[in-house]
């Protein structure tokens, strides 16, 4: 799991106590993925007991410190250098909820679409906002590279959204050719009457 | 051949697509070439060859044999009309006649006589001359040679037809017709002769018309089989001159020639005018078509990218746009010429109208229209040579990111323009200092420096356009749009420059023609006074009672008017010449203005300019019986010597003698003395010279409708007396048709390019039109950027052309206006004349241009087009 | 403060018969001040046949397009042409810039046409070339630009003048996503200046930037995302 990696990858650049640690993720991030306490400290504990990192001692306030290992040095770099794996899409509810409503009966699947479009697309435009107004935009943001890495994030945001937005544009637009599909079925079922009447009408 | 068919096929393709344009360059090549085509039938029509002429000139005879009594040996060309000569004739003649002829021929030959000459009749208002023809007309030898349309042609001796010219005269079907000392003879038919409708022609039997020896020599119609070459030569060496059917149907080689006989050799000044003529036209035409061949290219330009880009070389994409012009190029020649033969066809009949002479059959000249097709195939390649140079060289990424890929100009092509320029200049000013072929020369030059500015015409534009920016809107759009179109706006802007410089370079040879003609123009009597001459007629002097009737007429036309009879000697038969001894000629040149150069009067007759302050001199001098003679310059001396000369009838000298006499010398007023000498009647008597009537003057003002009336009335009296009113310079309408012409060829020429240009400029600016739209231009905007176009293409085409066209156009004045042939002529007459049109220039150059920018700007579509994208 | 743009009940049918297309049905749609509004919508589904009207280039078959509280069929043809030149500006996706003029007689193109004297138009033009970053650029011809200079240029043309309303048909089309960005960046602030924006795009991305998104399908507006600005809510609660 990624939290593991990065606070080990944080930990690289050097010394830190579990606090600092969780304030520098979430700075360089963007608050975006917000994280507690506890679950720095509990991966901090894993940590060590893998022998990736190891604690320091304490500082005057009685935090303990912890720095990287050399087996968690090498975990860090084996991790940036590994593409992040596709193989296990990550449960999407989105995906199983759009399939399930297509096949139970009795649901609007266009209506589920728009609202979550609508709802994908204010999402989208918050970061988008965040992305305008927040430290980004501020003059320095692109030589920081503390600022540089939370707007990249904040990026990944935005394209997964947009593509989200595309998948839904894409589902209804399939959605409306079947049903237009579909009733180009029915129709030929009707036909042979009205052939029959103008067939009669050419008669007279 | 085969890598062009699928070029050609895109060409055509985009013809179809782009009709408007493929019409415009259709109509451009057409045209030409179908006037061309038009004139060239025409003219092989009206031309009449030897083969055509046989039938009107032989009948239906198979040679017709001339002898010449006083020729031992005849030189002759397979028609004797284009080429004969006899050599070394005998003094008493050979005696040879018609039977020799008959012994080389056989004597089973058919002969009929025919005489041919020229007789005067006698008409209601005088006496005609008349081309006349003694022949037995009813002989069908003779088919072929007249067509009689009335009556018959003459049985009997006393019988004549008349053509209709000379029926117009007041001959009809059963009148008498007089030949001046001659029989009296009967009209029985109007006929025509084969060869001409004018002038008037009398045909008649043989002897009827009493033509003799020295009139009219006679001829004879043979009928005896095939006449041979050989044959022909064969009379030849008797003095006879042979017209033969056969050789001139079946000519043998031309080696059979005798070698004194050459076969014209083309003049090379004529062919020197008529390669400069072509190629003028040539350029004009490919200047003219060029823009839309250009505005093809450019539109194929990604077509021609995409093909670099599938592996087409820059050779193939060159031939794709050169393609079109084959296409358009082939279609406007084929049609051009096939219009032009049914124009021609319909035209000959009426051009047949205007003439006098009897045109051949209908006649298509194959070989000149193929020449004609070729001329219009290759303005269309020639127009579509550049754009297509330039497609081949474009940048193929540039055009395909959808950037324009135009390479830079490069340098070369205007330091060949300036050198082409100078070498134009040089060449005029050696022209204007050469005495002969100085005209062809300079002609040459002109060609030479319009091409030259043609290079320049890029630079000028590009200039231009560096310097637009303080420029209103629609003319600054204008000016940078035309110089990043350089392909398409460059030969519109040299066609007409081109035009306006050929205009203006001939522009200055008329009016400084006419303004010589003006500088030199010799006033014949005092303005406003007028004068009757017609002391000789064609059957000699008039009778002395003649002058009573002219006198009479004059009275009842102008009865306010006095009228002085002049008295003179007349010249027909006496020369008289003034002369002091040891002094220079006293006159280089003189004229005989009041009917005779040397005046008998005991006063000075009015009319005669003589310088006011010798007129008192000279009218003392009269008085005294002092003669009164002129001179150029001043003379000092008190006696002239005058000579005098008699002439007999046949031109030999009979008697001349010297007398010295008393005499005052005078100068001419103008340049050219009006007479001679003003002799006292008593002095004339005293040396034994004829006095006799030579003309009437009449007292000014005549008006022009009077000088009408009194030109019927003395028409009526006879056709002899001739009626002269001065009216001082007027310029001749020649000059000013030809300016006329000038102006409006000039006109249309600019216009055709001038709208040209536009309108495809227009139609290539539609997407910026639409972005002007879209930020809110008004609707006139696209007329206000249509006629700034219109004057930037007419204005700076137009101010080329005048510059360049100012070279030739005074150099020509040289040659075409000095004096130097008159040699040692009157002190102060200036060495040229120089007279430039101003106002036909500043037509051109200005006027020109604004008006057709109003004709766009009133006529262009208003309305902006809107982007339109299909989403 | 009222709509600055106000399409009110718009149908707009084009052709007719067999041929006829309904590019916009009953459509209700407007602009506030300081608003960026976003119109989404896939392929044939009305998007560019709103703007053309917004800008009065095309004209409803039914219904009013109001710009500033003018309704524009009341202005005839070169009265539209005068709104467009001194209240609507028009940014297209190929830029369309005219490339017989440089980059700041383009940009002074409105105010020329409008009668502005040349040096005013110019002075014009350069502050707001220098606005979009691009200052120094003025006297460059459009083929010497790249792709993002010459839409920074579009955008120029589009504000001179303190144009209100600036309509943006697919403005990053043809651009890449760094450099769309920084259009939609220069695009935002104006409206955050005070004028109206309308963006039509297709993209999610871009439409993200707009305070309002509206989707079109069919010439019908069937969804619509984020809120109208405050002040425009009191002032319609206070119309009430």
């Amino acid at each position: 799991m990624s939290v593991r990696q990065a606070l080990l990858a944080l930990l690289e650049q050097g010394p830190m106590y579990g606090y600092q640690l969780r304030a520098e993720f979430e700075r360089r991030t963007g608050s975006t993925w917000p994280l507690n306490v506890g679950q720095v400290y509990t991966t901090l504990a894993r940590l060590e007991r893998d022998g990736l990192v190891e604690g320091t001692g304490t500082d005057d306030e009685g935090h303990v410190i912890y720095r990287v290992t050399e087996a968690g040095e090498d975990e860090v770099a084996a991790w940036f250098t590994t593409p992040v794996s596709r193989s296990h899409p990550p449960r999407d509810e989105l995906a199983i909820k759009l399939a399930l409503a297509v096949t139970v009966p009795g649901v609007d699947v266009g209506a589920v679409i728009q609202g979550q479009r609508t709802a994908t697309m204010a999402a989208l435009q918050d970061y988008t906002r965040l992305k305008r107004t927040g430290r980004a935009a501020l003059p320095g943001a692109a030589t920081d590279p503390a600022d540089l890495a939370w707007s990249l994030v904040l990026d990944s945001l935005v394209f997964a959204a947009e593509a989200e937005i595309r998948w839904l544009d894409h589902c209804e637009a399939r959605l409306r050719r079947v049903a237009a599909t579909r009733d180009d079925v029915r129709r030929p079922g009707e036909a042979p009457a009205a052939e029959n009447a103008t067939d009669k009408a050419a008669r007279r | 051949m085969r890598g062009w068919r699928p070029l050609l096929r895109l060409a055509w393709r985009d013809a179809r697509r782009a009709r408007g344009r493929s019409i415009l360059v259709l109509v451009m090549i057409a045209l030409p070439v179908m006037a061309v085509t038009a004139a060239d039938v025409v003219i092989a029509t009206q031309d009449v060859t030897s083969a055509e002429s046989l039938d009107r000139r032989l009948g239906s005879a198979d040679a017709l044999v001339s002898v010449d009594p006083y020729s031992s040996n005849v030189i002759q060309s397979f028609d004797p009309d284009d080429g004969m000569g006899s050599s070394a004739g005998a003094q008493e003649g050979n005696g040879h006649t018609f039977a020799d002829v008959r012994r080389v021929l056989g004597f089973d030959t058919r002969s009929l006589e025919l005489r041919d000459g020229e007789i005067r009749v006698t008409t209601d208002m005088g006496v005609a001359s008349a081309m006349a023809t003694e022949v037995d007309a009813t002989d069908p030898m003779t088919t072929g040679m007249f067509r009689l349309s009335a009556g018959h042609y003459p049985k009997s001796d006393d019988e004549a037809v008349v053509n209709q010219a000379l029926a117009d005269r007041g001959f009809s079907v059963g009148d008498r017709l007089e030949v001046v000392d001659g029989h009296t003879l009967t009209v029985v038919g109007i006929a025509e002769s084969g060869s001409f409708r004018n002038p008037a022609y009398v045909l008649a039997r043989p002897g009827a018309l009493g033509l003799t020896d020295e009139t009219g020599r006679p001829r004879w119609l043979v009928e005896t089989g095939p006449v041979s070459w050989d044959e022909v030569r064969e009379l030849n060496k008797l003095g006879a001159t042979v017209l033969s059917r056969s050789v001139i149907e079946n000519p043998p080689p031309k080696s059979e020639l005798p070698p004194e006989i050459t076969t014209a050799t083309t003049d090379d000044a004529w062919l020197a005018i008529v390669v400069l003529v072509v190629s003028m036209a040539l350029l004009e035409v490919v200047l003219l078509a060029g823009p839309a061949f250009a505005v093809s290219a450019r539109r194929q330009s990604r077509t021609i990218a995409l093909m670099a880009a599938t592996g087409a070389t820059p050779e193939q994409a060159r031939r794709l746009v050169l393609a079109g012009g084959i296409v358009l190029g082939g279609i406007a020649a084929v049609a051009g010429v096939a219009i032009g033969i049914v124009v021609g066809w319909l035209a000959a009949p009426l051009v047949q109208g205007l003439s006098d002479s009897r045109f051949g059959p209908f006649d298509v000249p194959w070989l000149h229209l193929l020449g004609i097709a070729a001329f219009g195939l290759a303005s269309a390649v020639l127009a579509a040579v550049v754009p297509a140079s330039i497609a081949s060289r474009q940048d193929v990424v540039a055009v395909l990111a959808g950037r324009r890929g135009d390479r830079r100009p490069s340098l070369r092509s205007p330091i060949l323009g300036l050198a082409l320029l100078g070498a134009g200049i040089a060449a005029s000013v050696y022209g204007a200092n050469q005495t002969s072929m100085g005209e062809v020369f300079i002609a040459g030059s002109a060609v030479v420096a319009v091409l030259g500015m043609l290079l320049l015409v890029p630079v000028a534009i590009v200039g231009l356009a560096r310097i637009s920016r303080r420029l209103p809107l629609p003319l600054r759009f204008a000016v940078r749009d035309a110089a990043r179109h350089r392909t398409r706006t460059v030969p519109a802007v040299a066609a007409v420059a081109a035009t306006v410089a050929g205009v203006v370079a001939l522009g200055i040879a008329v009016t400084s023609d006419a303004a010589e003609a003006e500088a030199t123009y010799t006033e014949q009597l005092p303005t406003g006074m007028a004068q009757v001459t017609g002391f000789y007629s064609n059957s000699g002097r008039i009778k002395p009672g003649q002058w009573d009737r002219y006198a009479a007429v004059v009275a009842g036309e102008l009865p306010e008017h006095r009228v002085v009879r002049v008295s003179g000697v007349p010249e027909d038969e006496t020369v008289i010449g003034f002369k002091v001894p040891g002094a220079p000629t006293l006159l280089t040149i003189h004229a005989s203005a009041l009917g005779s150069s040397v005046l008998v009067d005991d006063e000075l007759p009015a009319g005669l300019g003589i310088q006011e302050a010798d007129r008192t001199r000279a009218g003392r001098a009269l008085a005294r019986g002092d003669a009164v003679v002129l001179a150029d310059q001043s003379v000092a001396a008190d006696q002239v010597t005058v000579l005098v000369e008699r002439f007999s009838d046949d031109g030999a000298s009979t008697s001349s003698k010297h007398e010295r006499l008393p005499a005052v010398f005078v100068q001419p007023e103008g340049q050219v003395a009006m007479a001679q000498a003003v002799l006292p009647p008593a002095v004339a008597e005293r040396i034994g010279l004829e006095v006799a009537t030579v003309s009437l003057l009449i007292d000014g003002p005549v008006t022009e409708s009077a000088e009408t009336d009194l030109q019927e009335a003395l028409a009526a009296v006879s056709p002899d007396a001739s009626l002269y009113v001065e009216r001082g310079y007027r310029a001749e309408d020649a000059t000013v048709i030809v300016q006329l012409v000038l102006a409006v060829l000039g006109g249309v020429l600019m216009l055709g390019g001038t709208l040209t240009a536009t309108f495809l400029a227009l139609s290539d600016a539609r997407p910026d039109l639409a972005t002007l739209a879209a930020v809110g231009a008004a609707p006139r905007s696209r007329r206000l950027v249509g006629a700034a176009y219109a004057l930037v293409v007419g204005l700076v085409g137009a101010v080329l052309g005048a510059a360049v066209g100012f070279i030739p156009g005074i150099a020509i004045t040289y040659p075409l206006t000095s004096n130097a042939w008159t040699g040692s002529g009157p002190e102060g007459m200036p060495s040229h004349y120089l007279d430039v049109p101003w106002l036909l220039i500043l037509g051109l150059v200005v006027g020109l241009p604004l008006l057709t920018a109003t004709v766009v700007g009133l006529s262009a579509r208003s309305r902006l087009p809107t982007i339109a994208r299909i989403d | 403060m009222s709509a600055i743009l106000e399409l009110a009940d718009v149908t707009r049918i084009h052709g007719s018969g067999a041929t006829e297309v309904r590019a916009l049905r009953a459509v209700h749609f407007h602009a506030h001040a300081g608003e960026l509004v976003a119109v989404m919508g896939p392929s044939g589904s009305g998007k560019s046949t709103l703007l053309t009207l917004a800008g009065g280039l095309d004209q409803p078959t039914h219904g009013a397009v109001r710009v500033e509280g003018v309704d524009l069929a009341s202005l005839g043809y070169k009265g539209r042409a005068r709104m467009r030149r001194t209240s609507i500006g028009y940014v297209f996706q190929d830029f369309n810039l005219i490339p017989a003029l440089t980059a700041a007689e383009n940009v002074a193109l409105p105010r020329e046409l409008d009668g502005a004297r040349a040096g005013v138009a110019r002075r014009a033009a350069l502050q707001a070339l220098e606005e979009v970053g691009i200052g120094e650029l003025a006297d460059r011809f459009p083929d010497e630009m790249s792709g993002g200079q010459q839409q920074r240029v579009a955008i120029a043309r589009a504000v001179v003048g303190e144009r209100r309303l600036i309509l943006a048909d697919e403005p990053t089309g043809a651009l890449d996503t760094d450099t769309g960005e920084e259009i939609l960046r220069l695009l935002r602030a104006r409206c955050d200046a005070g004028a109206a924006g309308v963006l039509v795009t297709h993209e999610a991305r871009h439409a993200a930037w707009a305070d309002r998104v509206v989707f079109l399908r069919d010439g019908v507006v069937v969804d619509e995302s984020g809120t109208d600005p405050a002040e425009s809510l009191l002032e319609s609660d206070a119309a009430r």
